[in-house]
């Protein structure tokens, strides 16, 4: 169980109906998701290349997970040539310990963070504040959550819950000066400054990656903003904390994926900084830390590899599947309860939280495919989700009612002639509850009707009717 | 048992006995690489110059460009004036730059913290994407493009690679870099609301200036 | 083209259009026949198990994919008025059966055998109906199975554009989900009803008469939602309006 969600919270089936309830949030929802989907469908057509180049990545990333343990020792080898020093974390409680252990035997007051999910994940934020030492998100969405006291609700836009109204009371109480004015340029500017001391004055930085490249043992970060830069230059250490499953062969093997990242996550073609990080400061080096620790977690990902969810572990983490997930729009990130939302989330959160607590998420998804049309590794999100619900059901998870409703319908329909005669009157029963052509009120299909009208059955079966006419006919019963 | 063996030994047992030797393993690796023009982006002009402009400046980068390297403090000059900047910068300390004629500019290799602009030389560019090149060592401190809100960049016209493989295969030929980094376009963020804001937390201003080739 | 003028098809009309709107099986028999196919409903059918896979009860699903190939596997092509269903059959049993030595190969031939209607008419019989009038507008929702499971998308179109006298008008976000999802719709009705209410709104903005998809219970959703707003819109099945049955009842009319 992943110490990160250890918290009790509210059934999702609560915590989704709070979230259609509240306006604000779905206004916040449909302006970043929305600007998303139309910028990536610009930058898909664009590039004619793009399903060559999404078969490619594919490829690339099935390639590293067949040879997982030789890039992993690779990328272990290299890296520590350049000087950085590598752990490993079989889970959650790992991690923390060694990035906490780290900090303290450095003796740091001050440790700024780029944006990492990987560090939601593992629960960072919580293990630093539990060592006493202060953190700094420098991720302009992350600084956001951080006044706000909140976990990220998308893993590219993190407070993309938050209107600029609500992001501009954040600043006015966590700024010094506050902003002048509550135009997102404005405030901005106020983060700019409010950060900048943060990041000169910082003993660790601490980043994620979005590729360990096995043959130069470096790290890679992408940002728009170059917080991560900024977070991992001027600090006397670089901590970086990555899922193994991040690695690719070489240089090229992350540039193929970051084209298709980018175009996926924001509609740009790169990000604005795509950075490798190699090692620590160089002697002769003008500036840059003097130690680089990198800390590859698994965390659940050798059990993915081992079981049906293997084909997960492709996940660049690109955020296009909940922009496209009509469930992940109308009640956003929070409400799924896990670090990752959406359908990824809904593969995941399983994983790393366990299915006890999250049989929900596999099943709140109408299967409509839309996630894996446009996922750039081409994720089998669909299925993936329906093999969580298949050990849902095998381990008895899944609610008494709908088991039993189940059970019962599919014995009738495994019984041809036995369904005809219970459909025929099932749908004569149904008619006496509505009239002219529509019920409003249905016993047992309250979950329908609360809704919307059901149309009422026509009275015959197509098979009665069928039958009917062909028996006139004189023709094959 | 370390984690580290743990983790090894969960992912042996996850994958089939049967192991292709290392030198199999590279080579599957390099094929996935073949016929990268199948799946990579075509350039937006038929020269690299051109398509490096075009790219360049559809992302926010403005360009200037110069007959040559004894031009480029003229064209500094001329940048901090039309923005209404005071003639002050930190210029990175790279011969080629330090070698040029500053005079009547204000050049130190550190940033003051009120000062808005600092000068870099880009290793290379790249045409797919507009991107610039900056590696770190002993005259290219990192900061310097991160820090300021306007940051100018000098590039060789020579220097302009086609595509990132073209970088990549750059970069193998030298020892690697603690930093090697891409930058394309001036620093943004679209956190709130998902409208794009420029100068988030490195520069608002990214301005080439463009040196032709004296060959 | 099949190159099979007339092939023997197995018709499953799916346990929906059965029980609810029976009018849609006659079309597609009707349908069916007019391209020159001698069509058979095998009484053996009842559901495509759908209901059982996606609640992850895989030994009923199982146990009706079996019951299906059965009833169907004798046909040259089998064909349902439903891309969910069809979606099922092609992509859902062999993956279910796939560690199933017996039924495994039984399952892949008939996906590969398997077609939903308009596709069937258009991509395998070539066909294009005659003399269809329908002096009405009309918006067109892609179900999701059918566009995304089988690449249902230009035929429809090509089908309809065939009746005189029907103007199409674009449906925005017409690939998005109506949210019925099957049981996800009773199950998370909450959820299901945001999703549908933002399809009626934008169905009610086409202005269109009528709402035309190639699923029932995708057209029970939308259409139960419209009649709930209180929009006039009237909503059918594409088979029937290429059959020429626009003139009687739409879903939820009575006559």
């Amino acid at each position: 169980m992943s110490g990160a969600h250890a918290g009790a919270q509210a059934p999702f089936k609560d915590r989704a109906t709070a979230a259609l309830a509240d306006k604000t949030l779905k206004i916040a929802i449909d302006r970043t998701t929305g600007n998303a989907e139309r910028k990536r469908a610009a930058a898909v057509a664009a590039f004619p290349e793009f399903e060559a180049a999404r078969a490619r990545g594919k490829a690339i990333k099935d390639h590293v997970i067949a040879h997982l343990d030789h890039y992993l020792e690779q990328f272990e080898r290299n890296a520590t040539a350049s000087g950085a020093k590598v752990h490993w974390a079989v889970d959650d409680a790992g991690a923390r310990a060694i990035v906490t252990r780290i900090c303290l035997e450095a003796k740091a007051k001050l440790v700024t963070r780029s944006k990492s999910m990987l560090g939601e994940e593992i629960g960072l934020p919580h293990a630093l504040a539990d060592a006493g030492i202060e953190r700094v998100e420098t991720d302009l969405a992350e600084h956001i959550i951080q006044l706000a006291g909140e976990k990220p609700s998308h893993i590219v836009w993190p407070a993309m819950h938050r209107t600029r109204e609500q992001v501009a009371e954040l600043f006015k109480t966590g700024h010094r000066p506050p902003p002048a004015a509550e135009d997102p340029a404005t405030m901005v500017q106020s983060a700019r400054r409010e950060l900048r001391t943060k990041f000169l004055s910082a003993d660790i930085g601490i980043s994620g990656a979005n590729f360990l490249v096995a043959d130069t043992g470096a790290t890679c970060t992408v940002t728009n903003e170059g917080n991560a830069e900024l977070t991992t230059t001027p600090p006397r250490i670089h901590i970086v904390t990555a899922g193994i499953e991040k690695i690719v062969p070489s240089t090229v093997h992350a540039f193929a994926l970051l084209r298709l990242l980018v175009r996926s996550a924001t509609g740009g073609e790169l990000t604005q900084y795509t950075t490798f990080h190699c090692g620590p400061k160089r002697p002769g080096d003008a500036d840059g830390p003097e130690e680089m620790h990198i800390v590859l977690v698994d965390n659940g990902r050798t059990r993915m590899l081992a079981d049906e969810f293997r084909e997960m572990l492709r996940c660049i983490r690109c955020g296009a599947c909940m922009n496209h997930c009509v469930v992940y729009r109308q009640i956003g990130g929070h409400a799924y309860g896990g670090t990752y939302p959406g359908p990824m989330g809904s593969v995941l959160t399983p994983v790393l939280d366990g299915l006890a607590g999250s049989r929900d998420l596999p099943n709140a998804c109408t299967m409509n495919g839309r996630c894996a049309e446009v996922c750039p590794v081409g994720i089998p999100l669909p299925t993936l989700l329906r093999a969580w619900r298949i050990r849902s059901w095998r381990e008895k998870l899944e609610p008494g009612a709908l088991r039993v409703g189940i059970s019962l319908w599919a014995m009738l329909a495994k019984r041809p002639a036995l369904y005809r005669l219970a459909s025929r009157t099932g749908v004569r029963a149904i008619r006496m509850f509505g009239k002219a052509g529509w019920i409003s009120r249905l016993p047992l299909a309250g979950g329908w009707t609360a809704h919307r009208d059901m149309p009422r059955p026509k009275g015959r079966t197509f098979m009665e009717q069928y039958r009917a006419e062909q028996a006139k006919k004189g023709g094959r019963p | 048992m370390t984690a580290r063996d743990r983790i090894l030994d969960a992912i042996r047992v996850a994958l089939p006995q049967e192991r292709p030797a290392p030198d199999a393993i590279s080579a599957e690796a390099k094929a996935l690489l073949a016929d990268p023009d199948t799946s990579r982006p075509r350039l937006v002009a038929e020269g690299l110059f051109d398509a490096f402009i075009l790219k360049a400046e559809s992302i926010g980068t403005t360009i200037d460009r110069v007959g040559g390297m004894e031009a480029v403090p003229d064209a500094v000059r001329r940048y901090l004036s039309g923005h209404g900047l005071s003639l002050s910068l930190a210029v990175e300390p790279t011969p080629a730059l330090t070698a040029l004629d500053w005079t009547g500019l204000d050049t130190g290799t550190t940033l003051a913290p009120d000062q808005p602009a600092a000068l870099g030389k880009a290793l290379w560019g790249i045409a797919e994407s507009g991107s610039l090149i900056v590696h770190s060592g002993a005259d290219t401190p990192i900061l310097l493009s991160f820090l300021p809100l306007h940051h100018i960049v000098v590039l060789q016209e020579s220097d302009i690679l086609s595509h990132l493989e073209d970088y990549a295969a750059q970069l193998a030929d030298r020892p690697h870099p603690r930093n090697a980094i891409l930058i394309t376009g001036p620093s943004g963020t679209t956190d709130i609301e998902g409208s794009y804001v420029r100068g988030a937390h490195g520069p608002g201003f990214l301005h080439v200036i463009l040196v032709a080739s004296t060959d | 083209m099949s190159g099979q003028p007339n092939p023997r098809v197995g018709l499953f009309v799916t346990c929906l259009v059965d029980a609810i709107r029976p009018g849609i099986g006659f079309s597609a028999l009707q349908l069916l026949e007019e391209a020159g196919c001698r069509v058979e409903v095998p009484e053996a059918q009842t559901c495509c198990g759908q209901p059982a896979l996606n609640s992850g009860d895989e030994k009923d699903a199982a146990a009706l994919a079996r019951q299906t190939i059965a009833a169907f596997e004798g046909f040259d092509y089998v064909v349902l008025p439903s891309g969910s269903c069809a979606g099922t059959i092609v992509h859902g049993y062999p993956e279910l059966l796939a560690n199933d030595p017996v039924w495994a190969p039984r399952a892949r031939t008939l996906a590969a055998k398997t077609h939903e209607i308009t596709g069937f008419l258009v991509d395998m019989m070539g066909f294009r109906p005659k003399g269809r009038r329908l002096a009405a507008t009309a918006t067109y929702h892609d179900s999701c199975a059918g566009l995304r499971e089988l690449g249902i998308a230009a035929q429809p179109r090509a089908l309809l554009a065939d009746v005189e006298g029907l103007e199409m008008r674009g449906l925005e976000g017409n690939d998005v989900c109506c949210g019925f999802g099957g049981t996800f719709c009773v199950k998370y009705s909450d959820i299901s009803n945001a999703i549908v209410t933002e399809k009626a709104e934008a169905i009610e903005r086409t202005g269109a008469d009528i709402l035309l998809a190639g699923d029932l219970g995708c057209l029970m959703n939308m259409a139960g939602k419209l009649h709930r707003r209180g929009a006039k819109t009237r909503c059918f099945h594409t088979i029937e309006v290429l059959a020429g049955r626009a003139d009687g009842p739409a879903i939820g009319e009575e006559g």
